[in-house]
């Protein structure tokens, strides 16, 4: 036995663990939930990063659209080219400074207009796993941020918070397939749960076939479940089909939002009404 | 102590790239998982606690930027390197047809526990073009792994001699 554990010890090492991950993957324990000291110190390593990049990416930005896009403009106006490159630059940047004046302005009336406290964040990163969907915000527990409070944009919901930690939390997209909320349909009034499929899409479940959905409706958040506030626009249905078997339907709703352009976001400072778990309820 | 400070330097640059960088614009697939090859190299490469060690600042880059359940990545990962260590010891070869295909293996049983696990919970589906960009992802990750792993072994063999 003993010549044997010390054989194979690295392949029951890795057993074991392997046994870990399905029970923290399948009933991830409520005590592991917040975060430790562990993953609060080792996340500060990524924070000059993160900000480095996201000051690098406005500057570059600017730097792109106002001057080395015009290196093309002829030799002999060395002069010239400087001085429209010099002033291009400035109109980029005032126009950068412009929208991006535009969308806070937006995202200001939207947070007054939903009349719950918000704190505005900035996109620094997205999860880029295969089997997960996230993304990475600029504010954390600092500012109030916890599990579970909802993450929106005035066009529509982004998702949910999942992990936070200080000056950074990742949110949980609704098309992640551990993300589930109540909605309506905003023409027909029909209730149903909307759940991530992993995809591009959510899905819409309990939607019977007698009820009136159709490829085009609305989908917004009906807030009755707490975790998202009420009227926030899910998307659009792309596909309502009616199964000869079986009970419902199965009705695709594609997001108002598109997750790889958003920038800013607003978290929704309330603590859900049910505690938080990343899982289905 | 060389070769750990290179490792932690690839894997930390290659997930802050990927993570923090291209991410907003370069598609999932098309990015390949430098700490996951830090951990494979780890195991594959550098034996003793040297290569657990190596292994851990890779695993918990890994855990702090997948939004898996608190753990599960950090802890797959060491997983991963006590695989890679059990192959290296009983079927090593330092050819670049084998980096090639146990990268891929260890790759895709990553994946497909994860695929797993995630229909055991029935938290999503997997269609038909997931599984070609999976398919990519892997193809990649492992087609680097090899310039990167011979390249690195080999500079680790002069270290040691």
């Amino acid at each position: 036995m003993a010549s044997f554990l010390r054989k194979w010890w690295r392949l029951l090492a890795a057993v074991v663990l392997m046994i870990a991950v399905t029970q923290l993957f399948l009933r991830p324990p409520a005590a592991l939930q917040s975060v430790g000291p562990v993953r609060g110190y080792a996340v500060a390593v990524f924070r000059p990063v993160y900000a480095t990049v996201d000051f690098l990416k406005r500057g570059v930005s600017s730097l792109w659209g106002g001057y080395i896009a015009l290196t093309g403009v002829a030799r002999e106006n060395e002069e010239l080219r400087r001085e429209i490159a010099g002033l291009r630059e400035t109109i980029q940047s005032n126009r950068e400074d412009l929208l991006e004046n535009r969308r806070l302005k937006a995202l200001l009336g939207f947070s007054e207009a939903i009349g719950r406290r918000t704190v505005g964040a900035r996109v620094v990163g997205h999860d880029v796993s295969p089997w997960f969907q996230g993304l990475f915000i600029d504010v954390g527990g600092e500012a109030g941020v916890e599990p579970g409070m909802a993450v929106i944009t005035p066009g529509g919901g982004v998702g949910r918070i999942h992990k936070v930690y200080h000056g950074l939390s990742e949110v949980i997209l609704l098309t992640d397939g551990r993300f589930a909320a109540d909605v309506i349909v905003e023409r027909s009034r029909v209730r149903a749960i909307a759940e991530g499929t992993g995809g591009g899409v959510c899905s819409l479940k309990y939607v019977s076939p007698t009820q009136d959905v159709v490829a085009g409706d609305r989908v917004l958040f009906s807030g009755f479940d707490g975790s998202m506030p009420k009227g926030i626009l899910l998307g659009t249905v792309v596909s309502a089909q009616r199964p000869r078997e079986g009970l419902f339907q199965h009705v695709k709703v594609v997001s108002a939002v598109d997750f790889m352009s958003v920038e800013e976001v607003l978290v929704v400072l309330t603590r859900p009404s049910i505690p938080f778990r990343a899982e289905r309820p | 102590m060389r070769l750990f400070l290179v490792l932690l330097a690839a894997s930390f640059t290659g997930t802050a790239l990927s993570v923090w960088w291209l991410s907003g614009f370069v598609p999932w697939f098309l990015l390949p998982d430098f700490s996951f090859l830090a951990i494979v190299f780890a195991g594959l490469f550098i034996p003793g606690p040297l290569g657990l060690l190596a292994a851990i600042p890779p695993a918990l880059f890994r855990e702090l930027t997948v939004s898996a359940p608190p753990w599960v990545l950090f802890l797959s990962s060491l997983s991963l390197y006590f695989l890679a260590r059990e192959v290296s010891l009983r079927l090593f070869l330092r050819a670049e047809s084998f980096i090639l295909s146990t990268t891929a293996v260890l790759l895709l049983l990553e994946s497909v526990s994860m695929v797993i696990l995630a229909l055991l919970v029935g938290s999503r589906s997997f269609s038909a073009l997931w599984v070609l960009k999976e398919g990519i992802r892997v193809a990649w990750t492992s087609l680097i792994a090899v310039p990167l792993f011979m390249d690195l072994s080999g500079r680790w063999q002069r270290v040691t001699e």
